[in-house]
């Protein structure tokens, strides 16, 4: 079953009267639930305005987009928060973790909002789940200074996790970090996709780290120039 | 509600737990957000804290003071009945089927000039030497103050020594004390001062209860009788004629071109009305009436000053002296008296009314004698106003330098944290969500402001209530209006930047740097 499916996606951003900018040209793609997918491009090609798109930050000038078999394309603001709260895990470049919060406090974030909101020791309890599922639990307690890039990119992930969505956006998810590191972050995300089945989409313009997925998109100037499958990496797409 | 205000940890908690989630959502990570940024919530909380303070112990003075004015008003005047000569309306009575004041034209004559005129005061109150155009005055007139009839002015020469005589032998009345005033140059060597003369019985320093004497005495009844020329100083006069606070006992002055000898200071010990020029009491000079009389050549009194034993006797022996005095001076059943008794009672009933309200209300009580003896009164009010006003304006000021301080800084925060607001929107924050976090956030401050004001405004009451002898009334009512103020002022504060936080993109303030 799809967990994304999206049809002649348009993206027109109107800068004045005179000047626009087309960042997503008719794009079509479908992902499989459990896929691992990469999209990869140059910078302008619009992997980035995609990326806010299959998150729900933002709506298509046109096109559609069903999330989960869920029409998302034309939500409101506050419908689309609930769908990220629930359905997306956002992971980015520069973490974006909260300066002056623990790990276990940012881990917690996404557990306050949306439609449970669980009491303050499930949030907690469930948070030390998800800190463990990126092997941090020895360092709950830390403030993100005290992390290494690589740890702190795991906190980010299992803050992605909390509230157990079914997709992971990753954003240049290794951009900030070493190459070893970076493996690191690679490999969680391959095997919280092989053990969880967790659909994954992560953006980036590195090919070698495009080659962790199973399956990688090539984008130029808004449209999908290529679309294959990665043989012997990741799990099996199932179908 | 506020038997059930949480007390501890526990309670506290379960509160929240029963919370609405949206609402627990925002009290939480606004109350973390403070938390992670002690420095400036502490230094956002003490500036609104000192303006809520401020405008606690404004109302504490306040209140204060005016307790105060109620107790000295009680302390000096309840008992005390006042008897003048004539019988005259005071300043802003209508006459009874009369003529009503025109309105006045440009400022051709001095403020209430004209109604004088048309209120037919005989010519001798206009020539006496207070008003003379040629006399410059720095402080108003008597007549001015206290209306005509009240300063003596009204000159009807229908009180003698003989009624205060008799007055005395009415029962209940403690101590009587004729007077006959007049407004005379006193000089002291090179030094001239234009002042009140209290031509009075030696019983008055019973009556005025602020009198203390600062130097000497107060003349003695030997000197009473034997008309001697001796002079007691109200603080003022002797400041104006022999330096501040000298001691002029045994000098002499002149009035009238004779020679009196200083006996005594007499100062106040009403720190509410500490003498002031102009004031009647301490800008006076008081010789023995008998020594007016002889110098004068007259007998009449301008007014008599009675004590009731006690002031629940006071509208029983002011009946008693009306109807003494009108059957000594001959006045018929149907002839209006040649007198005016007044009484504090009529002032006090009808304190804070309206002035209609209060006349109507006193003349729908029978034997309550008329009006006045306001200047007390009055004065103590004028500068407890004054000093409340501009306390009220400094806790204004501050209150508003503590909302700017609040709003400032959360729009600084909402500023500094545009990140933070676009990833707590990415992890599902909705508008409403990030609003109310900063709208706390601000509504917190002004709480937790508010308290600390409302015990730091309390703890410099009772500071300034033990250092410097004012007084202070601290109330739940004072404590509450501040602490409502703050919150208020917090929830005024924290709008606009809260709305700014909740109208955020997510996409560009996650791309902020």
């Amino acid at each position: 079953m799809a967990a994304i499916e999206v049809r002649d996606l348009v993206k027109t951003y109107v800068l004045s009267e005179t000047h626009r900018v087309e960042a997503l040209r008719g794009l079509t793609l479908s992902v499989n639930k459990g896929e691992f997918l990469s999209v990869l491009g140059p910078s302008g090609s619009g992997k980035s305005t995609l990326m806010h798109i299959l998150g729900c930050l933002d709506q298509p000038t046109s096109g559609e987009y069903r999330l989960m078999g869920r029409d998302v394309a034309r939500l409101g603001n506050d419908e689309r928060a609930r769908i990220r709260n629930e359905e997306i895990g956002f992971v980015f470049q520069s973490f974006h973790l909260l300066a002056r919060a623990s790990a276990l406090e940012n881990v917690e974030l996404p557990m306050l909002y949306g439609a449970t909101r669980p009491g303050r020791e499930e949030r907690r309890q469930k948070a030390a789940e998800a800190l463990e599922a990126v092997r941090l639990s020895d360092r709950a307690t830390h403030a993100p200074s005290q992390l290494s890039g690589g740890q702190q990119q795991r906190v980010a992930i299992a803050r992605a996790l909390a509230n157990r969505p079914g997709l992971l956006l990753a954003d240049e998810p290794t951009g900030n970090l070493d190459t070893r590191t970076g493996r690191e972050i690679l490999d969680t995300f391959a095997r919280l996709n092989s053990e969880r089945g967790l659909t994954v989409i992560m953006i980036t313009h590195d090919r070698q780290v495009a080659q962790y997925a199973s399956r990688s998109v090539e984008l130029r100037d808004g449209r999908i120039l290529t679309d294959e499958a990665i043989s012997g990496n990741g799990a099996t797409p199932s179908a | 509600m506020l038997k059930r205000l949480p007390l501890n940890r526990a309670q506290i908690q379960s509160l929240v737990r029963e919370m609405p989630a949206e609402r627990r959502t925002a009290l939480e990570t606004a109350s973390q957000s403070l938390r992670r940024y002690p420095l400036r919530t502490a230094l956002t909380l003490l500036g609104l804290a000192f303006g809520v303070a401020a405008l606690m112990a404004t109302i504490a003075l306040g209140r204060g003071a005016q307790g105060a004015i109620r107790d000295q008003v009680r302390a000096a005047g309840l008992n005390v009945i006042e008897i003048t000569a004539g019988n005259y309306r005071t300043r802003g009575e209508r006459p009874i089927g009369g003529v009503e004041a025109p309105a006045r034209h440009g400022a051709a004559l001095p403020p209430g000039a004209l109604e004088r005129l048309l209120r037919k005061i005989e010519p001798v109150a206009l020539a006496h030497p207070e008003n003379d155009p040629m006399e410059k005055h720095d402080h108003p007139t008597a007549a001015e103050r206290l209306g005509d009839s009240a300063a003596g002015l009204g000159a009807a020469a229908t009180l003698t020594s003989d009624d205060a005589e008799a007055i005395s032998s009415v029962p209940g009345v403690a101590h009587v004390a004729s007077g006959i005033h007049e407004s005379v140059r006193v000089f002291a060597g090179d030094r001239r001062w234009f002042t009140r003369l209290h031509g009075t019985d030696v019983d008055l320093v019973e009556i005025r209860r602020s009198f203390a004497m600062q130097h000497g005495r107060f003349f003695s009844s030997g000197e009473l009788r034997r008309s001697s020329q001796v002079v007691v100083l109200g603080s003022v006069a002797r400041d104006q004629l022999f330096g501040q606070d000298e001691d002029p006992v045994g000098r002499e002055v002149t009035i009238w071109n004779q020679t009196f000898e200083v006996v005594g200071v007499v100062v106040s010990t009403n720190w509410m009305n500490p003498g002031a020029p102009g004031d009647d009491e301490f800008d006076a000079v008081y010789t023995p009436f008998t020594t007016v009389h002889q110098l004068l050549n007259v007998t009449n009194l301008n007014s008599i000053t009675v004590t009731a034993a006690s002031s629940g006797r006071v509208t029983e022996v002011s009946r008693a002296i009306t109807d003494l005095l009108r059957e000594r001076h001959g006045i018929g059943e149907t002839q209006a008296d040649d007198f005016t008794v007044t009484t504090q009672a009529s002032e006090v009933l009808g304190k804070g009314l309206h002035p209609k309200v209060a006349e109507t209300l006193a003349g729908n009580i029978p034997n309550l004698e008329r009006t006045t003896l306001a200047q007390l009164a009055s004065t103590l009010e004028r500068s407890s106003r004054t000093m409340s006003a501009l306390l009220l304006a400094i806790a204004l000021v501050s209150l508003i330098v503590g909302a700017i301080g609040i709003s400032n800084v959360m729009l600084l925060s909402v500023r500094e944290r545009i990140r933070e607001i676009g990833l707590r929107m990415a992890v599902g924050a909705q508008t409403g969500d990030v609003g109310s976090q900063f709208l706390t956030e601000s509504v917190l401050l002004g709480a937790a402001g508010g308290v600390l004001g409302v015990v730091i405004g309390a703890v410099a009451a009772v500071v300034v209530e033990s250092s410097f002898g004012l007084a202070v009334e601290v109330s739940v009512v004072a404590g509450l209006i501040s602490f409502v103020v703050a919150l208020l002022t917090g929830v005024i504060a924290g709008v606009s930047p809260a709305r700014r936080a909740a109208r955020l993109d997510p996409i560009v303030a996650l791309g902020s740097e």
